[in-house]
């Protein structure tokens, strides 16, 4: 079978041996649960509880707001503590619901009762995706909804299931393709019931050869079905790689893949839908992976939302000495967090403790830009890093622009490459906002004009 | 909150927290790390002496940058190898016995002008290595081209191919000939072939200077596809020294593969053109250099492609047998296609050019040599070819003329002066003396019936200027006027009594050698060949 793979990219030195052969544990916390209304791109979730309010589990607490949100449900059972600001992933104050866990885990009504989706429409089955609070899970928590509703649902040839698992460490996903394959596959079936000419494709890195077994064995049979291995190179889970992997078509700057008639889902993603629409069970868990020189205890967790990163990790038994990061995903592209009371939700994959900091270490060794074009080999999107800084560091936004600097993924490839240690991906996190302004200032100057 | 007293201070930064081991240091240590195979073979071939001229060179850099650092209070740079490295690629282009003032004053050029004053690591246009080699060809050319070492002499294998003279391509190859420090082919390749495996350089300049300089040469060089000849002009001269260590220098060569392709095809040309048509024995300096000009504007040629744009989907979507099937390999790589082409590209270019201007060429070089024979006979209003004469000197043709008696020299043309009435005044010969400092150097000589000689006037002659270039000026072209002597006789002390005696030009002897083995060879051949025909 031929291995797709992309031009550029790098081999960040991997750990996932740590934890790939450690399976899923449910972990069950003991202190309050905080559900930031905002666990997802667009809008927060209004609460629909208030202080004292009972609730169990599967409950929803907060409604979405408008089309780009998600409703948000209870993990455990207990009571509505208070609804205040609280610290969340971003590293801000957010608006969020603390509820008094009272240990029992009793399940709302109808959850996890068993329904056929063979015999549900496309818009029952979507209807119960988005009333589950389904967002991506790959990381982006965009609405999974609004991509099951595409402007050209006849137009669908390829559904995709995203198993890549590029970045460093994480085995969330390959443990969930290894001891769930049959939710994976049957998530895609039940999207292939909303695309009835659509073919399911599952794309895994070749480092994963269990997860390959295991779904292979599952999808047997079934000619709609096949899988794409992918060489091991970061960043392999990029949507615009796969969607060319599949379509042979290039996806262009800003379009959704539903343009060129692929829909690409992440494999906990596509769990989740088969979780909501067969078991009736909203998404208030999901599996995250321990990793990383700092952790004593690598491994693979099934976390309710909720839970305080600080109940997982305890600096007494799971953190080493010496720690100098703990990363809320994974090293490339997570959020590096300054302490551990910060609420899992459903855009963490992982928590990655490192014992050493590269950035540290990369601040004394910088210096200046020796024009080697590393940066520029590796890149996955065929930009020109480089020159993008140096636009960046004259303060020329148009000229960032004209390099198409607003193609830039932020996948941090560029920036671990660079042997001069520039900062270009947070140069370009910087730029981006005031380069977006100034282009559509450019693009209302150029329509006012005619 | 519950762990908040033993909670340590985490770092908070911006993703990615994962950094490439390689640092810039690491760079500029492969690059070190390559140079060592020379390096240790020059120790031994060369002596020990030569590793003074490398530690004096990477010391005069370091020590350079160290204090132009501290002067204006900048950060010490030191620690990125920089320095150390073109010190270093600076020793291995510097004759194995330089003075040591050679190292010091290239080293102190290369970083304080070449590098710190642009700005430091990164910033400078053009390698400092080589401006500062090129510092020291200008300033000190003899030194620089003195290539002597343990008495033997000093003419390099290069040198020796171009004068016809004997040399071994597998010496020439191992390194067991003279030279600059970095003479080993081999040693060169080994540390070459080190920098590509180790990823710190691209194997796009290399190779697309060394391919188009092979063809450029076989195009150019005028003797077909002679593998000897070509093999010989590929490991002379420094070239790949520059196509592995010098023209990849990062900050000084482009930063895209296409870009790349087109810099080492830049190289490849000038190096063949000035190897060819050069009046400098070096080539691979000045190639590098303005090659290193052309960088920014092809930086900004291949505009970047995102993905996505400028490329329109295919059409078919396929099928799922097609992508499990591996994608089909084309034949030649997609580089070796560009390559090829901007090679063809501009050698067809230049052949065309030359055919087009080649008769015009001619033309103009007859124009030239009738005006020398006009000039060195001024009493002949017209210039005649006897086809005795014309037998004559092609008799000698071949092996040149006098056996070696004068040098290596030839007769090229006589012509037979006249006046209006048709009655002979004199003759002018073309001679050529291969020995010049710097190759060829052409002359006219005029001799009246009786032998004397009425002038003296260059057609060909690239010598250094201000030393053998004094050749031209009447102080020394005038000493053979009107004189009728036997033979000439070069005395390099000044201060000459008879007719005989001959000044040399200060400082440039072998010029000066040159044209009175040339002159005396005209004046032999005028005596023996002209005069005893009658």
């Amino acid at each position: 079978m031929g291995k797709y793979s992309f031009r550029g990219g790098v081999h960040p030195r991997g750990y996932k041996e740590l934890s790939a052969q450690k399976p899923f544990e449910v972990f069950l916390p003991k202190g309050d649960l905080v559900f930031p209304l905002s666990q997802h791109l667009g809008k927060p979730a209004v609460p629909v509880v208030k202080k004292n309010d009972l609730v169990k589990v599967g409950q929803l607490i907060a409604k979405a707001d408008g089309f780009i949100s998600s409703n948000i449900h209870s993990s455990v059972s207990g009571k509505v503590k208070i609804i205040e600001p609280r610290l969340n992933n971003a590293g801000i104050l957010g608006e969020s619901i603390v509820i008094e866990n009272d240990g029992e885990y009793t399940p709302a009504e109808g959850v996890g009762e068993f329904s056929d989706y063979t015999t549900m429409t496309g818009k029952e089955i979507i209807d119960k995706v988005k009333e589950a609070g389904i967002v991506g899970l790959g990381g982006a928590g965009f609405p999974t909804y609004v991509k099951l509703m595409p402007k050209n649902p006849e137009e669908i040839r390829w559904i995709v299931a995203n198993g890549a698992e590029c970045e460093p460490g994480i085995t969330c996903d390959d443990r969930l393709m290894v001891e769930h394959p049959d939710w994976v596959v049957n998530g895609l079936k039940v999207v292939l019931q909303i695309f009835p000419t659509a073919r399911a494709v599952i794309a895994i890195e070749e480092n994963k050869p269990d997860a390959i077994n295991a779904i292979e064995k599952e999808i047997s049979g079934d000619d709609r079905f096949s899988v794409l291995v992918l060489k091991v190179k970061y960043p392999q889970g990029g949507e615009r790689n796969l969607v060319h992997a599949v379509s042979g078509q290039y996806m262009e700057s800003g379009a959704l893949p539903a343009s060129l008639g692929v829909i690409v889902d992440n494999t906990a993603t596509l769990a989740a839908i088969y979780k909501a629409v067969c078991l009736n069970t909203p998404l208030y868990e999901r599996g995250l992976t321990v990793t990383g020189s700092g952790a004593a205890n690598p491994g693979n967790y099934i976390v309710k939302f909720g839970t305080l990163a600080s109940e997982i990790l305890t600096f007494e038994d799971d953190i080493r000495l010496g720690t100098k990061k703990v990363v809320l995903g994974g090293p490339m592209m997570g959020v590096a967090i300054p302490n551990l009371d910060i609420p899992l939700e459903k855009r963490n994959n992982a928590l990655t403790v490192l014992l050493e900091d590269d950035v540290e270490t990369a601040q004394k060794q910088m210096t200046n830009c020796i024009r080697c074009g590393k940066c520029i080999r590796v890149c996955p999107l065929g930009l020109y890093p480089q020159m993008m800084a140096e636009a960046v560091e004259r303060n020329n936004l148009q000229r960032f622009i004209d390099v198409h600097g607003l193609d830039c993924i932020q996948c941090g490839t560029c920036n671990y490459a660079c042997p001069a240690k520039r900062p270009l991906t947070q140069l370009f996190k910087q730029a981006k906002p005031a380069a977006m302004a100034l282009n559509r200032l450019n693009q209302a100057k150029k329509e006012g004009g005619k | 909150m519950t762990n908040e007293s033993k909670s340590p201070i985490l770092n908070v930064s911006s993703s990615p927290h994962f950094r490439s081991p390689l640092t810039t240091f690491g760079v500029m240590g492969n690059v070190m790390i390559g140079m060592v195979p020379a390096t240790v073979f020059a120790a031994w071939h060369f002596g020990l002496y030569s590793m003074l001229v490398v530690a004096l060179s990477i010391a005069a850099a370091c020590g350079t940058e160290y204090l132009f650092n501290m002067i204006t209070k900048r950060p010490n740079s030191l620690k990125d190898g920089s320095a150390i490295v073109t010190g270093w690629l600076l020793a291995l282009c510097l004759p194995p016995e330089s003075p040591v003032y050679l190292p010091i004053l290239g080293s102190v050029f290369a970083i304080l002008i070449a590098k710190c004053f642009f700005g430091g690591l990164g910033q400078n246009f053009m390698n400092p290595a080589l401006a500062g080699r090129a510092f020291l060809l200008i300033s000190f050319g003899k030194a620089m081209t003195n290539y002597s070492y343990d008495t033997i002499s000093g003419a390099t294998p290069l040198a020796a191919l171009n004068n016809g003279d004997y040399f071994s391509l597998p010496d020439m190859f191992f390194g067991f000939v003279s030279g600059h420090i970095g003479v080993s082919v081999i040693c060169i390749l080994i540390g070459g072939i080190w920098l590509i495996v180790s990823d710190t350089i691209s194997w796009e300049i290399p190779v697309a200077s060394i391919v188009s300089f092979f063809i450029f040469m076989l195009i150019l060089g005028g003797r077909g596809f002679d593998i000897t000849y070509l093999a010989a002009e590929l490991c002379g001269g420094g070239f790949l020294l520059g196509a592995f260590f010098m023209a990849t220098d990062p900050v000084t060569s482009p930063m895209t593969w296409t870009g790349q392709l087109i810099f080492g095809v830049i190289y490849g040309f000038l190096s063949a053109i000035f190897r060819v048509q050069g009046s400098m024995a070096d080539t691979t300096t000045f190639a590098i250099i303005l090659a290193n000009l052309f960088t920014p504007l092809i930086d900004r040629i291949p505009v970047p492609q995102p993905f996505g744009i400028g490329k329109p989907g295919a059409s078919v979507i396929p099928s799922l047998e097609e992508l499990a099937a591996p994608k089909k390999k084309a034949l030649i790589p997609a580089a070796a296609i560009v390559l090829t082409v901007i090679t063809l590209v501009a050698g067809g270019a230049l052949a065309g050019v030359n055919m087009m201007t080649a008769s015009q060429i001619a033309e103009n070089e007859r124009q030239a040599k009738l005006a020398a024979y006009a000039e060195v006979l001024p009493a002949a209003t017209q210039f005649n070819f006897d086809e005795s004469l014309n037998a004559k000197v092609a008799e000698f043709a071949e092996t040149g003329y006098g056996d070696g008696a004068f040098g290596r020299v030839s007769i090229n043309e006589v012509a037979v002066g006249t006046d209006d009435a048709g009655s002979v005044i004199g003759y002018a010969v073309s001679v050529t003396s291969m020995e010049g400092y710097d190759g060829e150097i052409t002359m006219s000589v005029g001799f009246l019936a009786d032998g004397t000689i009425t002038g003296l006037a260059f057609t060909t002659i690239t010598e250094t200027a201000g030393m053998g270039m004094k050749a031209v000026e009447p102080a020394f072209r005038d000493q053979f006027k009107d004189k009728n002597v036997e033979t000439f006789k070069l005395n390099k002390a000044g201060g000459s009594t008879t007719d005989e005696e001959i000044d040399s030009i200060s400082g440039a002897s072998v010029t000066s050698g040159a044209v009175v083995n040339a002159v005396n060879a005209a004046l032999d051949f005028y005596r023996n060949q002209i005069a005893a025909a009658g």
